[in-house]
C-alpha cells in the first residue's frame, strides 16, 4: 500500500502558515524591520568591519600573505638565505624542472607518488576502521565502551616523537619485538623500515595506529546523532543489523565521514615527523614524502624558488582532492 | 679641599662608569650549535665553565641537535638574530654557506694562527677563495672495521688487503641461516652511503670529482659499482640490515655491535658508539686500511674535516667574542699537557684532532690505540672529499643511486650512468 504523501507547499505558504500559528489573531502581523537611515547603515557596516578585522587581519597576515608570497616565489630563482629582493623571475622554469628528466624532477615525482600512496592507504584504513571501532565503542550490549574509547584516543595524545622512537624499535628487523612475535607463530622476519618495498607501508601502519582513536571519536559523535527510533522502526520491519548498517548508519554518517576523510587527507599529506625521525626519506627515497622533500630542497639546499614551486604544486593537488571529495560525496547525497 | 674631593669623586665615578661600559661592551652572550651527543656536550660545557671563569661577563650556551637536523637548523635560524653565534659544520657544506653569506671570514690574527698551526690541506678545506672561514677541529678518515672473533671462527688469518681477499673474506663470514652478513652496507644516510663507497673508489685509484667535474664514468668507478653489485647479488651484504636513522645509529650499527656483520667501512668517530654498544666485546673489533682495488696502487680512504664557524649576521661584538672563545678552545692552553680543550673533547670520542700541537700531545695515545691505528696508518694517503658548490645535493643524489643498486633496482652499469649524468647536471647548475 503506497504511503500517503504530503502535498508540497511553497516557501511563502509555509511561512504564512507558520506566522498564522504564531497566535497574532486572524490578521497576520507583517514582518517588518525599522527603516535604517544611511548613517545607521554606515555605522552598522563600520562596526561589522571593526569586529571582523582582528580575525580576518590575522588570517590575512599569517595565511594569505605567506600563501601569495609562496606562489610568487615559485616563479623565481631564489636562495632562502637571501632577501626577497634577490629573487630573479624565471617564469615557469621551476615547474618545468619538476616535470623534467633530471634528478630534480625524478625526486619530486617520487615524493609526490609516495605522498599520494601514503594518503590513499592512510585514509582507506583510518576511515573504515574508525567506523568499525566507533560502532564497537558506541554499542551498549557489552561493557567497556568508555574504557575502549579512552584507550583508543590516548594514542592520539602521545607526542609523535615518542611514537616514532618506539615504533622504530618495534620495527627493528633483528631485535624488534614485532618480528620476534611473528617468529613465535612461524612467520619469517619482515623487513619493515629496512626495505623500499615495505618502508612506506610501515609508516602508514604507525600513522593509522596513532590517528585512528581521534577519528573513532568523530565517528562516535556522528553515531550519537542518529535517532534510535530509526533503528527501532527498522527492527520492527525486520531489517537485519547488516541492512540497518548499510541503509541507516552509513547514509546518516555521510557528513561525519566526509569531514573525517577531508581531515585524514590533510593530515596524511602533511606527514613529516615519522619520516624525519625514523627513515630520513629512505631507503631509496621510498619514504621521501613531499613535506620532507620540500624541507630538503627549500631549506637544506636553500633552493627557495624550487621549494616554493613544489609547495604550490602540493597545495593545488590538495585543493583538487578536497574539492573532488566534496563533489563526489555531496552528489551521492543529493541522488538519495 | 671639599671641591677637590668632589671633583675627585666625580672623576672616579665617571672613570668607573666608563670602565664598566667598556667591560659591558666586551662581555657577550654567544651560543654554540653542535650535533654532539650528551656526553660530549658535558665535556664542552666543562671547557666553557673554565673559559667563563677566566673571562667574566662572557657566557657561552650550547645547543645540541641530531646530525640530521644540523644543517637545517643552521639554515633556518643560523642567519637570524636568534641563530647560534658558533656552529660546528662539515667541510662539504662550507661553499654553500659562504655563498649564502651565513658564515663570516676569520679575522686576520685568527687566520694567521690557524695557518701556522694546522696542516695546509685542512686549512684549505676550511677556506673558500683563499679566505679562512672556520677553525678546523676534527679530521675523519675511513678504515675497514672487522670482528676478530668472527674472523677466527671463519678461519680468516688476516684482514683483507685486496678486493679479491675482501670478497673471499665476505663469503666466509656470510651465514644466512644465522642472519650474518660478511660486509655491512649503510643506507638512509647520505654520508654513510657515500663515504664507504668513495673510500673503496679512491682505494681503486678513482675519484668522485676532479677540477669540479664528476668522473664517475671512469674504469675505477665502474669496478667499484660492480663490487657493490657483486656483494649484494652474492648475499655477502644484506641491504635490509643497513638502515641508519637521524642520529646516524640504527640497524647498521646494531648488526655490527651484535656480531651479525663481519666487516664494515666506517669513520674513526664511531669508536665511542661501538664502545657504548659493545662493552667488553669492543676488544673483538680491529681496524685495517681499505682493501686496494684492481686499479689501485695503495690503500686509500677519503677524508673530511669539521670546523667551527661564526654567524656572519651576529653583531660585531658577538663575532669578536666568538672568535676569541674559539681561539681559546682550539688553542694549546685550554687543555691538558699542551693539548687544546677541543683536542681533549675529540679524543674522548675517538676522533682524530687536526691541530699539529694536538697530534703531538696525543701522539703516544694515538700510536698505542689499536682501534685508531688503522685510521692513522691511512691518514697520509687519504684524499679529501671534494668540497664544491652543491656538494650536499650531489651527495644525496649519489646516495639514492647507490641505494637503488643495493636493492636491485639498478644494475651496476645503470647506476654508473645515472650517477655520472645526475652529478654533471647538479654540479653545473650549482656552479652557475
Amino acid at each position: 500500500m503506497p504511503r500517503p504523501t504530503r502535498p508540497k507547499s511553497s516557501r511563502a505558504t509555509r511561512n504564512k502558515s507558520r506566522v498564522s500559528r504564531g497566535g497574532w489573531g486572524t490578521l497576520p502581523r507583517p514582518l517588518s524591520f525599522p527603516k535604517q537611515s544611511p548613517r545607521m547603515i554606515g555605522r552598522h557596516r563600520r562596526s561589522t568591519i571593526g569586529m571582523l578585522a582582528p580575525a580576518t587581519g590575522l588570517i590575512a597576515l599569517f595565511v594569505l600573505v605567506p600563501m601569495v608570497l609562496t606562489i610568487g616565489l615559485s616563479f623565481t630563482q631564489w636562495s632562502t638565505q637571501t632577501g626577497f629582493e634577490t629573487a630573479r623571475f624565471i617564469g615557469l622554469a621551476n615547474f618545468a624542472d619538476l616535470l623534467g628528466p633530471t634528478s630534480i624532477g625524478r625526486d619530486f615525482r617520487a615524493a609526490f607518488f609516495n605522498t599520494a600512496l601514503y594518503t590513499v592507504l592512510s585514509v582507506a584504513l583510518i576511515v573504515p576502521l574508525s567506523v568499525l571501532l566507533g560502532l564497537l565503542v558506541h554499542q551498549t550490549f557489552a561493557p567497556g565502551g568508555i574504557v575502549l574509547r579512552t584507550v583508543l584516543f590516548s594514542t592520539y595524545m602521545v607526542p609523535t616523537i615518542a611514537v616514532a622512537l618506539v615504533w622504530s624499535k618495534l620495527y627493528s628487523p633483528t631485535e624488534g619485538p614485532i618480528n620476534q612475535m611473528l617468529g613465535w607463530v612461524g612467520i619469517p622476519p619482515q623487513t619493515w623500515l629496512s626495505s623500499p618495498n615495505t618502508a612506506l607501508v610501515s609508516i602508514v601502519i604507525l600513522n593509522v595506529w596513532q590517528q585512528v582513536g581521534y577519528f573513532t571519536v568523530l565517528a562516535v559523535a556522528g553515531l550519537t546523532q542518529i535517532p534510535t527510533t530509526l533503528y527501532e522502526a527498522a527492527r520492527v520491519d525486520g531489517a537485519s543489523p547488516w541492512l540497518q548498517f548499510w541503509k541507516i548508519t552509513l547514509p546518516l554518517l555521510r557528513n561525519t565521514l566526509l569531514f573525517s576523510a577531508v581531515v585524514a587527507v590533510i593530515n596524511a599529506v602533511q606527514v613529516f615527523e615519522p619520516v624525519a625521525l625514523i627513515t630520513q626519506g629512505g631507503p631509496v627515497n621510498s619514504t621521501n614524502v613531499l613535506t620532507y622533500h620540500i624541507r630538503r630542497v627549500g631549506i637544506e639546499r636553500a633552493q627557495g624558488g624550487l621549494g616554493s614551486a613544489m609547495a604550490v604544486t602540493l597545495m593545488l593537488s590538495l585543493i583538487v582532492v578536497i574539492v573532488l571529495l566534496f563533489a563526489v560525496l555531496r552528489d551521492r547525497g543529493d541522488e538519495r | 679641599m671639599v671641591v677637590k674631593l668632589g671633583y675627585g669623586w666625580r672623576l672616579a665615578t665617571v672613570a668607573t662608569l666608563m670602565m664598566s661600559s667598556v667591560s659591558m661592551a666586551q662581555a657577550a652572550e654567544i651560543s654554540f650549535l653542535t650535533h654532539w651527543g650528551p656526553d660530549t656536550v658535558k665535556l664542552l660545557d666543562a671547557a666553557i665553565e673554565k673559559y667563563e671563569a677566566a673571562n667574566p661577563g662572557d657566557t657561552v650556551t650550547v645547543r645540541a641537535v641530531p646530525f640530521g637536523d644540523l644543517l637545517t637548523t643552521l639554515r633556518t635560524s643560523g642567519g637570524g638574530a636568534g641563530g647560534a653565534t658558533i656552529a660546528g659544520i662539515y667541510d662539504a657544506w662550507l661553499p654553500d654557506l659562504v655563498r649564502d653569506k651565513l658564515v663570516s671570514a676569520a679575522a686576520d690574527d685568527v687566520a694567521a694562527d690557524t695557518t701556522a698551526n694546522w696542516p695546509a690541506g685542512v686549512v684549505s678545506a676550511a677556506s673558500v677563495d683563499g679566505a679562512l672561514y672556520g677553525i678546523p677541529n676534527e679530521i675523519d678518515v675511513y678504515a675497514l672495521n672487522y670482528n676478530k672473533r668472527l674472523f677466527e671462527e671463519a678461519g680468516i688469518a688476516a684482514p683483507p688487503k685486496t678486493w679479491d681477499e675482501f670478497l673471499a673474506a665476505a663469503e666466509k663470514l656470510t651465514d644466512k641461516s644465522k642472519g650474518e652478513q660478511g660486509f655491512g652496507l649503510i643506507n638512509s644516510w647520505a654520508a654513510g652511503v657515500l663515504h664507504p663507497f668513495a673510500s673503496l673508489l679512491v682505494s681503486n685509484g678513482g675519484d668522485l670529482i676532479v677540477d669540479g667535474k664528476p668522473v664517475l664514468d671512469s674504469e675505477a668507478a665502474k669496478q667499484t659499482f660492480e663490487l657493490y653489485e657483486k656483494l649484494v647479488a652474492s648475499g655477502y651484504s644484506d641491504p635490509a640490515m643497513a638502515t641508519a636513522d637521524a642520529n646516524t645509529t640504527g640497524p647498521f650499527l646494531d648488526n655490527f655491535v651484535s656480531g651479525k656483520t663481519g666487516m664494515i667501512i666506517m669513520a674513526n668517530w664511531w669508536e665511542s658508539a661501538l664502545k657504548a654498544g659493545m662493552g667488553d666485546a669492543f676488544a673483538d673489533v680491529a681496524t685495517a686500511p681499505i682493501p686496494v682495488g684492481p686499479s689501485g696502487d695503495t690503500a686509500r680512504s677519503i677524508s673530511y674535516s669539521w670546523m667551527t664557524v661564526v654567524n656572519a649576521q651576529a653583531s660585531a661584538e658577538e663575532q669578536d667574542a666568538a672568535w676569541k672563545f674559539l681561539s681559546w678552545l682550539n688553542g694549546p692552553d685550554s687543555g691538558e699537557n699542551g693539548a687544546s680543550a677541543m683536542g681533549d673533547i675529540l679524543m674522548s670520542m675517538g676522533i682524530l684532532p687536526s691541530r699539529t700541537s694536538d697530534v703531538a700531545a696525543f701522539g703516544d695515545r694515538l700510536a698505542s690505540d689499536p682501534f685508531l691505528l688503522g685510521y692513522t696508518e691511512t691518514l697520509g694517503d687519504a684524499k679529501p672529499f671534494p668540497v664544491v658548490l652543491g656538494g650536499q645535493e650531489f651527495s644525496e643524489s649519489l646516495q639514492q643511486t647507490l641505494e637503488a643498486m643495493q636493492f636491485g633496482q639498478l644494475t651496476a652499469e645503470q647506476a654508473q650512468a645515472n650517477a655520472q649524468a645526475d652529478a654533471t647536471e647538479i654540479l653545473a647548475r650549482n656552479a652557475q
